[in-house]
């Protein structure tokens, strides 16, 4: 009797196709998505892509040139000559990792074999890509400036441009936050736009299609009812953070509440896209959850997205996820004014835009023709 | 009021329905009677104007429904199959949702909401949540949900599906009631029974084409005779009806193992004897009117409720 049930429900169970797919293929993209992000896998296959590293060279010697070439020839590091204001302002708006300042006298102090006036100003928002440029740099500096023994430390100081006070939240706090309210947002209103499947299945779509509604304006209010409980949703969990762990939220308001609205509409219509690609609500269950932590993952929300391999980075752009947590990051960690802070926002504005569109397609397609 | 030409409708292979034409006139009830899948339900979400046609017209009160949609759909009132409420609203807030969307001016919808569910013997459940409500008390909120605009044409898509006899009564009156108003009803079912009660006018729909239509009487003409013998034979082969056919001058129908003859009692003796001839076993002899499950079967060789 038992064997009879059992295999029954392993029928069942393997007929569900999707239940199959969040069973063994999510699984197996987590492992390899966090196999890239701990465990060193990308190395073992390809190179990987050289960090970014301003460098000012105030001495302009040729020894300053030298060693600037030579440690641009190692493979994990490369060196961009720039001037000091705008290499700083790069650091700062968390574009690169950092900014090694040569200071004049620097080939003298080399000669007299003095303390080398050298300084790595850095984003300690990018603390694990920080540490390797560092000890990079500093093992590149003894074996090109051929100390390897005799020196035993090069002393190469280390500034953080953006520094943690009061006003200013943790970057550890600041990726938590934002990266928890973003993927746990994408979950709410992947559920939110299921009501128009069950509106479907209930009759309900049918009657509100014979009734004087364009189709559109159906697609708009569930879209409009998603991003009103996006803004709360997401106004509640900065309230909680404020007041539960102190995330500095009024510090810059208007570019929060700015933020909020932007990632709300993208999220919004991410899900309204995602209703409009299936037919049925186990569709969505299974497809809703294979993409929202696939792209949770990709977008850092799960890992920071500097501890991820370079070609990581370069395809969470396609996220949300990554969007929105480098917005909170420019408001809370990198405090930048709103006018840098909105092509990020644009960018989700675009994002919100391009899926609206396509789902008003899909809409039409998948949704009313079967009503 | 309703004039549908050459109406076709495929959804893949499948031609759902097929050229079919009729006419309905104001202020009739017109049943659309046909068995599970005949194409009914089809015709009707084209005459909603929520499924294009492939072919053919539909024209309401003059307009065409392609290009006037919007001006066709405050002329009629729909009322689905499923009960496409929201079960966890009450019964007057679902109500006034489904009137907002037709625009009517808020008093005017509260008082309208107050007369249908008069109509409907509802009034005293008002505020109750769909959900508590038996499958007959939420089909009959389905039907007001569709009255509230003041409708010219009703259209009922199965509205008794799976309801008590007392409902299903109740239901009934509902109609007859709005029909004595003014009101032009189109009623689909595969209950016969129904349309022989409420319908002026009927199209008998199988496999998407109209096999016949007109009023209950002129549909009866289309049999010879005026009553009909259904057999029940323990076992009933193609070839035993063959038979059958060879030494009896009537028309037959076969449904598994029963057989309906077109023909009158006084024969009934003649037809026995050839049976026992042919070693054929009767379990069941039934003598029926002709009715439109007869002519249902006469002309298509199956039942309604195949």
């Amino acid at each position: 009797m038992i064997f009879t049930i059992l295999k029954k429900d392993l029928r069942l169970y393997f007929s569900d196709k999707k239940g199959i797919l969040v069973t063994f293929l999510l699984p197996i993209i987590m492992i390899t998505l966090f196999a890239f992000a701990f465990g060193g896998v990308a190395k073992k296959k390809s190179a990987p892509k050289p960090l970014g590293v301003l460098v000012v060279d105030k001495d302009t010697t040729v020894t300053s040139q030298e060693l600037i070439a030579k440690l641009n020839s190692l493979p994990t590091i490369r060196l961009i000559p720039s001037e000091e204001e705008n290499a700083l302002n790069l650091v700062r708006k968390g574009e690169n990792v950092a900014a090694l300042i040569i200071e004049n006298g620097f080939s003298e102090a080399i000669k007299i074999e003095a303390d080398l006036p050298v300084e790595l100003k850095y984003d300690a928002a990018r603390d694990l890509q920080m540490r390797i440029v560092h000890t990079l740099l500093k093992e590149g500096f003894k074996y090109h400036l051929g100390k390897g023994d005799a020196i035993s430390e090069v002393k190469l100081k280390t500034t953080s441009l953006i520094k943690e006070s009061f006003t200013k939240a943790h970057p550890g706090l600041v990726q938590a936050v934002g990266g928890t309210a973003i993927m746990m947002l994408l979950f709410s209103i992947a559920a939110i736009g299921g009501g128009l499947l069950d509106e479907k299945e209930a009759g309900t779509l049918k009657r509100l299609l014979i009734a004087p509604v364009k189709p559109l304006d159906i697609l708009l209010a569930k879209m409009g009812t998603a991003m009103i409980v996006s803004i709360l949703q997401l106004t509640v969990m900065f309230i909680f953070a404020w007041v539960a762990f102190g995330l500095p939220i009024f510090m810059d308001i208007s570019s929060l509440i700015i933020l909020i609205l932007c990632i709300s509409f993208a999220v919004s219509s991410f899900g309204v896209f995602l209703v409009s690609t299936v037919k049925t609500r186990q569709q969505l269950q299974g497809m809703s959850t294979i993409i929202i932590i696939l792209m949770s993952a990709i977008g850092g929300s799960m890992i920071p997205i500097s501890m991820m391999p370079a070609f990581m980075q370069d395809i969470a752009i396609i996220s949300v996820n990554y969007w929105g947590i480098e917005g909170f990051f420019d408001i809370f960690w990198r405090q930048l004014p709103m006018i840098d802070i909105l092509p990020k926002m644009g960018i989700l504005l675009a994002i919100g835009i391009g899926m609206t569109l396509v789902s008003t397609v899909l809409f039409k397609k998948n949704i009313i023709e079967i009503a | 009021m309703i004039q549908v030409q050459n109406l076709s409708k495929s959804f893949q292979a499948i031609k759902a329905v097929d050229d079919i034409s009729f006419t309905i006139k104001k202020g009739e009830i017109f049943g659309l009677l046909g068995p599970n899948g005949a194409g009914k339900s089809t015709t009707l979400n084209m005459m909603s104007a929520i499924l294009k046609s492939d072919e053919g017209t539909i024209q309401m009160d003059g307009n065409t429904i392609k290009g006037h949609s919007k001006e066709c759909k405050h002329l009629i009132g729909v009322v689905p199959q499923e009960i496409s409420l929201y079960e966890d609203l009450s019964a007057y807030k679902n109500l006034l949702f489904w009137g907002n969307l037709y625009g009517i001016p808020s008093k005017e919808l509260k008082d309208r909401i107050h007369t249908t569910l008069e109509l409907i013997g509802l009034l005293d459940r008002k505020n109750d949540l769909i959900k508590t409500y038996s499958g007959g008390m939420k089909r009959r909120i389905n039907i007001a949900a569709a009255l509230l605009h003041q409708p010219k044409v009703l259209f009922m898509d199965e509205p008794t599906v799976g309801i008590d006899p007392q409902s299903r009564n109740h239901i009934f009156e509902v109609i007859e009631t709005l029909n004595k108003q003014g009101m032009t009803i189109v009623y689909t079912t595969h209950y016969m029974e129904e349309v022989e009660r409420l319908c002026d006018r009927i199209a008998i729909i199988d496999s998407g084409k109209i096999i016949a239509q007109g009023t209950q009487a002129q549909l009866k003409e289309l049999v010879p005779t005026k009553e009909s013998i259904q057999f029940e034979f323990s076992f009933l082969s193609e070839s035993n009806v063959n038979q059958l056919r060879e030494r009896l001058p009537y028309i037959m129908t076969q449904n598994k193992s029963k057989l309906i003859v077109q023909s009158t009692v006084k024969e009934l003796s003649k037809i026995i004897t050839v049976c026992n001839e042919l070693q054929l076993n009767i379990k069941d002899i039934q003598l029926n009117k002709v009715n439109l499950e007869a002519i249902f079967l006469s002309l298509t060789g199956k039942q309604l409720r195949d």
